[in-house]
């Protein structure tokens, strides 16, 4: 499969990208305070409260603040389309996400429906808002490839998971009558299984073989793998929905599923295993961690058919795909992504001494130091749901990662506004 | 285009944004006159919105290879 050249000409400005990825670190603090402020082990109990809270943090305050923060640069760069009206979306994006990302939290902690009610419709204005412009960038776009089609797909899935959300939220809040059970298990899927890993495969099969300078990844699979997994994800939506039955057909369902998302890792580990230059790089060794994580994500996953009894084996599924695979690709992405943008945006208006050195812009081995960390919370994740201990190394390792990365990225946000001053330039 | 003067340039292999950071800093020592033979993996479009905005012109060749050669001269 060919990687299509990247065209930075209708990138919108370095505040779009750089408002939704400063503000993401803020909830992974508080993530980590709600876990440790939970009476007992919130790991162990899908339902508690705290972990209902803290999952939303991460999943809108993190994950969707920086994948959308991150959207609107990549729809110009890799399908030449830019989001329309790209100031105004961002803001009608970033305002009611982060509004609606600390309402919803606190309305689960607090048990407040008013929260709830209020945290929904900011959500759906944002989601939908966000939803919008990047089907008018497809639809604009001229590019065809299998990037533009997971693009699609990942979009697709996340109309259903924010639809689903809302719903939940609203019939939580007003105490209506609704199969919450079935919902939420079609919610989860959609959001994580459909949104996120079909956004970062799409994405993936240009920054990995561009940035890790790996070969492309097989035709056959740039083609066939994001609408296999969006297939089989909609069977599996339907067999849930519908309670079809026999229970092997489920089984099957999500084997294939887990298996379909195991392919994209191995087949990145091999890419990795196969790259120019072997030098040690900390996104690389971010990306390869999110692999192998998305390797254990479906190992548990399928424990959890294998053993139905032990229930920990889903939580244990959720941490490592959500903590361990999307955190870990979405921390590396940032880390390539975000001393670059600085450093090209410095330069735009003409080459010009003065500007720093791009390994400046964020010290590398404060990016170590974040992997290493993250490496020992997913260690310590593995026994969270079984033992109190683990569980609490878990939120504090989410918390200072939220302030290692948060420092990150002032750090360069820094480095561009005092070298802009310098520079006797306008901030933009 | 440019004086007898070209300075050459390798980035082929090097891992994003390495050659950018490359080409910029050979083109902050580029004598005046002179012209920088850039032969690189991948077409740099981000660089060509810099050397616009710094008053460069460019001609890009692609080669039999896959790779692409870039002469570039400031023209102020």
């Amino acid at each position: 499969m060919k990687t299509i050249a990247l065209n930075t000409q209708q990138a919108p400005p370095i505040s779009v990208p750089l408002r939704f990825f400063s503000a993401a670190p803020l909830f992974l603090l508080l993530a980590a305070l709600i876990l440790l402020s939970g009476a007992g082990n919130p790991f162990a109990d899908m339902r508690s409260p705290a972990l209902l809270a803290a999952t939303h943090c991460i999943t809108l305050g993190f994950i969707a603040m920086i994948m959308l923060g991150a959207m609107q640069q990549i729809l110009p760069v890799v399908i030449v389309s830019p989001m329309p009206a790209s100031r105004l979306t961002a803001w009608l994006t970033f305002l009611p996400l982060i509004s609606g990302a600390l309402l919803l939290p606190a309305g689960f902690m607090l048990g407040k429906p008013v929260l709830l009610n209020l945290a929904w419709p900011l959500l759906g204005l944002a989601f939908i808002t966000f939803i919008i412009a990047s089907l008018i960038s497809l639809a604009r776009s001229p590019a065809y490839n299998a990037t533009k089609t997971a693009l699609l797909l990942s979009i697709l899935a996340l109309s259903g998971a924010i639809a689903l959300g809302m719903l939940l939220a609203h019939g939580y809040a007003n105490g209506s009558q609704l199969p919450y059970a079935k919902l939420s298990a079609s919610h989860i899927m959609l959001s994580l299984g459909g949104w996120v890993l079909l956004l970062i495969i799409g994405v993936s099969y240009q920054v990995v073989p561009m940035f890790q300078l790996t070969p492309s990844y097989p035709e056959w699979l740039g083609i066939g793998l994001t609408p296999a997994i969006f297939i089989v994800l909609a069977l599996n939506l339907l067999s849930v929905l519908f309670e079809f039955r026999p229970q092997w057909v489920v089984i099957a369902g999500q084997s294939m599923f887990w298996f379909l998302a195991g392919c994209f890792a191995v087949a990145t580990l091999i890419l990795q295993n196969k790259r120019r230059r072997r030098v040690a790089d900390a996104t690389l060794s971010f990306f390869r961690m999110g692999m192998m994580a998305l390797l254990c994500a479906a190992l548990f996953a399928l424990a959890t058919l294998i053993f139905p009894a032990i229930d920990r084996f889903v939580t244990l599924s959720a941490i490592f795909f959500m903590l361990g695979f999307a955190m870990s690709l979405i921390n590396g992405m940032l880390y390539k992504i975000v001393p670059f943008l600085v450093w090209f945006h410095l330069y735009r208006g003409g080459v010009k001494r003065g500007v720093p050195n791009m390994k400046e812009i964020i010290p590398e081995h404060w990016m170590w130091r974040h992997l290493w960390l993250h490496r020992c919370t997913m260690l310590a994740a593995l026994f969270a749901p079984w033992w109190n201990a683990a569980a609490w190394l878990v939120s504090l390792g989410l918390l200072l990662q939220g302030m290692l990365l948060g420092y990150a990225l002032i750090t360069a946000i820094s480095v561009y506004r005092g070298t802009l001053k310098r520079l006797g330039e306008n901030l933009l | 285009m440019c004086a007898n003067l070209t300075h050459e340039l390798d980035v082929r292999g090097l891992q994003p944004p390495e050659p950018f950071e490359l080409i910029i800093g050979a083109l902050q020592t580029l004598p005046a006159g002179a012209c920088l033979h850039v032969h690189i993996h991948r077409e740099p479009y981000p660089l060509y919105e810099v050397l616009l905005d710094g008053g460069y012109d460019w001609q890009t060749t692609e080669l039999e290879d896959g790779s692409f050669s870039i002469r570039i001269s400031y023209n102020p």
